[in-house]
């Protein structure tokens, strides 16, 4: 062996050693105590969904007035985007970096952490029956609820509803579908009059999966649904699966004006299609609603209404079902300041800035009972967290109920049935093989 | 012109150097110096051994565990990515997306360039050379972000101005939806490429073509040569050397795309645009399969060494002078 290559080979071993060295630290440390007082001193870090306009000063006007309650105390805001968010989080969480308070969804977003031993067990000071607890409507809580332990603080609720422009009905002289087949005709005379019928935008893949997951909650009975999720026990052969994928194939061909080419569209376009006046409908969740109506739009929140997807004929699930869950926060099982981040989300989910996340503009409608109400949130977000909260059931998003494999298998198959690459039979003999692969 | 290898030395320069040459230094003068000088070099070493080789040696590590970042439970599992790399259709297909990429870039930012490079300094006037070098160039310096963004409108089906553009002048039959089907999403998101590195290709051979001395022109003018003869006998063989670079260059580069794909499809529909920069990303930051997306790394990693390696042995021959 030449000389040169001894030194080489040493720094070699000496960075192998390194990665094992890392690979056997692990993510030991010590449990945080959520209970204690909270020392009103240091910096509080919080990864939040809320980044840009209209929601981005929410949790920079709590943090201000949070440091001016607690002078010692700075809060340290990261704020991501539906999108960044989820890339954000993972790259703490892989580099052991998390903060001390993060947003999370609900179902198996939630359970990953939760699972990890990254999400500290709140139950003493949130569960139903303590004083903080019983703020929440108890379906929310339960929301992030696992073998009895509570590990969510839920920030508001979310739920898919198909908005519509009520002037646009009126001069085509239809009325709110009731049936999903009753939809499909209303497009033919909404075009007629010159208008989109439903502005899509699939450019991201989740916002076809949304359709999909309600259509499913529809035509799939409820226990196959849930035992499908989870691919220990997922055989995904019910026939409503079929039924919806072309259900879904025929809304895209029928009622977009973009058709096959969805995938090439973002799903922001598709929002200023309705609030710009072009189209009659957008399917869209609690949130957007005050972000449609906004003032400047050509619609108004005196001509928009809301209408849950309706249910098609002979569909064996449950009709009576909404898509949606509450969307929260996490406190970091490792945070040193674990008592803070309970004091400081005790302070967000106040009544009063319940409130004020409840209201125009942000319209994110709160978890805390009594915080949305006709007089503080619009017409359309009251009506739609009315609908939630009225619904037999609600089913999570279907890109983080199950698991990352499957999901992504739905997202792509999504995308190939709107473009027609595949045929519902592919798409769905594609996620089988996901989940068979991820069991 | 001379084809050397290496200049010798000036007789007298050397006497000169030989004269006020200090006495030979004593062998611990020599271990003190060679010690300043690993001094000098040592902050260098450290700061590319910490982040990019150990990194490197990291990612060959993690190649060969199960990685679930929640626990942060690291199972060893030797070669099962790799394994599994081999039965992966969306890898191979991401690595054919990767190939087209490259042969489209060579044809158009280097063959493409040379030519364009060529005929821009065989103009005469000054001004219009200037003037036409700036507008190859201004695509490449706007981000590659933005132009994804840029070329995402363009594209976009309903209000796009390339659709608008087929419609105004009686080709709507043509129109479609660019980025919104598996069979034109790759190559749309490769012309945008194109254009956005065109142009600083271009401006790269026509500094190549500007240093060949004009004397060599002018003979094969006098002899009678016309400009396509002279363009391969004299601007090609001459910028030989530009040309190796920037073969390689773009075809590194096409193995490392990833901003314009995930700026306009997110390697979608149906993985149509999936490169091995967005397969890596996906399987690590979408499906949490962090062992086996470094193992894409990996062969993104020799791909691209051997493609460096092909190069360092290219850069051996010997170079053209004049």
């Amino acid at each position: 062996m030449h000389a040169q290559r001894i030194p080489a080979l040493a720094a070699l071993a000496a960075a192998s050693a390194l990665v094992l060295a890392g690979c056997a630290a692990g993510n030991a440390a010590p449990a945080a105590d959520v209970t204690a007082e909270p020392e009103y001193s240091g910096e509080l870090s919080i990864l939040t969904k809320f980044g840009g306009e209209p929601l981005g000063p929410y949790f920079e006007t709590l943090a201000a007035e949070y440091e001016e309650l607690h002078p010692d105390v700075t809060v340290e805001l990261i704020q991501e985007t539906d999108q960044s968010v989820k890339d954000k989080t993972k790259t703490l969480t892989a580099s052991g970096a998390l903060p001390d308070i993060y947003f999370t969804w609900a179902g198996n977003w939630a359970q990953n952490f939760i699972d990890g031993g990254l999400a500290a067990d709140l139950s003493e000071v949130i569960e139903p029956g303590t004083e903080w607890g019983d703020t929440f409507g108890e379906a929310s809580l339960s929301a992030f609820e696992v073998d009895g332990k509570y590990f969510g603080i839920p920030l508001y609720n979310n739920g898919k509803f198909m908005g519509y422009n009520t002037a646009i009905f009126e001069e085509v002289g239809i009325a709110v579908p009731t049936t999903f087949e009753g939809l499909i005709d209303s497009c033919g005379p909404i075009r007629d009059a010159g208008y989109e019928p439903i502005a899509f935008g699939n450019k991201d893949g989740w916002p076809a999966l949304h359709y999909l997951q309600q259509l499913f909650a529809y035509n799939v009975p409820s226990d196959v649904l849930h035992d499908d999720f989870s691919p220990a026990t997922a055989t995904l052969d019910d026939p409503g699966y079929l039924a919806a994928l072309e259900q879904f194939k025929t809304l895209v061909d029928e009622c977009t004006d973009t058709g096959n080419g969805t995938n090439g569209v973002l799903y922001t376009t598709a929002q200023e299609a309705l609030s710009g006046g072009r189209a009659a409908m957008y399917y869209q969740e609690i949130l957007e609603f005050d972000t449609v109506t906004a003032e400047g739009n050509t619609l108004t929140p005196d001509n928009f209404g809301i209408f849950a997807l309706p249910v098609p004929d002979g569909a064996n699930g449950e009709p009576g079902a909404i898509e949606g869950s509450p969307e929260g926060y996490l406190i970091n099982a490792k945070s040193p300041q674990a008592a803070l981040a309970v004091d400081f989300m005790k302070f967000a989910t106040s009544k009063e800035n319940a409130t004020i996340l409840s209201s125009p503009p942000y319209g994110q409608p709160s978890t805390v009972v009594g915080a949305v109400t006709p007089e503080t949130s619009s017409v359309a977000v009251y009506d739609g967290i009315t609908k939630a909260n009225e619904a037999s059931e609600l089913v999570i998003w279907l890109d983080t109920v199950t698991v990352p494999e499957v999901a992504d298998a739905w997202l792509a198959g999504g995308e190939a049935l709107i473009s027609g690459g595949s045929t519902a039979e592919e798409v769905l003999e594609s996620v089988r093989n996901a989940s068979d692969a991820a069991k | 012109m001379l084809l050397t290898q290496q200049s010798r030395p000036v007789e007298g320069a050397t006497a000169a150097i030989t004269a006020v040459a200090p006495p030979p230094r004593t062998p611990r003068r020599r271990g003190t110096r060679r010690l300043l000088g690993l001094a000098w070099i040592l902050p260098a070493v450290v700061v590319l051994a910490v982040f990019v080789y150990l990194p490197l040696v990291q990612n060959l590590g993690f190649s060969t565990l199960e990685w679930d970042i929640y626990s942060g439970s690291q199972e060893f599992i030797g070669l099962d990515n790799y394994a599994k790399l081999v039965g992966d259709p969306i890898f191979w297909s991401s690595l054919g997306n990767n190939v087209l990429y490259a042969v489209v870039s060579l044809v158009f930012q280097v063959f493409g360039a040379i030519v364009l490079a060529a005929i821009i300094e065989g103009i005469r006037s000054d001004r219009w050379r200037r003037s036409l070098r700036a507008i190859y160039f201004v695509p490449s310096a706007i981000s590659l972000t933005v132009a994804g963004l840029l070329f995402y409108f363009i594209y976009e089906p309903n209000l796009g101005m390339l659709n608008s553009a087929l419609d105004a002048i009686g080709l709507s039959a043509w129109a479609q939806p660019w980025l919104g089907q598996e069979s034109t999403a790759m190559i749309a998101i490769i012309v945008m490429s194109q254009w956005q590195g065109f142009g600083y290709s271009t401006l790269l051979f026509a500094v190549a073509i500007q240093r060949i001395p004009s004397e060599l022109y002018e003979a094969a003018s006098i002899d009678g040569i016309g400009p396509i003869r002279r363009f391969f006998t004299l601007t090609l063989p001459l910028v030989r050397e530009m040309t190796g670079l920037m073969v390689i260059v773009t075809i590194t580069g096409a193995f490392q795309v990833f901003n314009e794909v995930m700026v306009m499809t997110s390697g979608g529909p149906n993985n149509s645009t999936q490169v091995l920069g967005t397969w890596l990303y996906r399987n690590g930051f979408v499906r949490n399969d962090f062992g086996y997306a470094a193992a894409i790394a990996t062969v993104i990693f020799i791909i691209t060494l051997g493609i460096a390696l092909v190069q360092l042995w290219l850069n051996r021959r010997r170079r053209v002078e004049w």
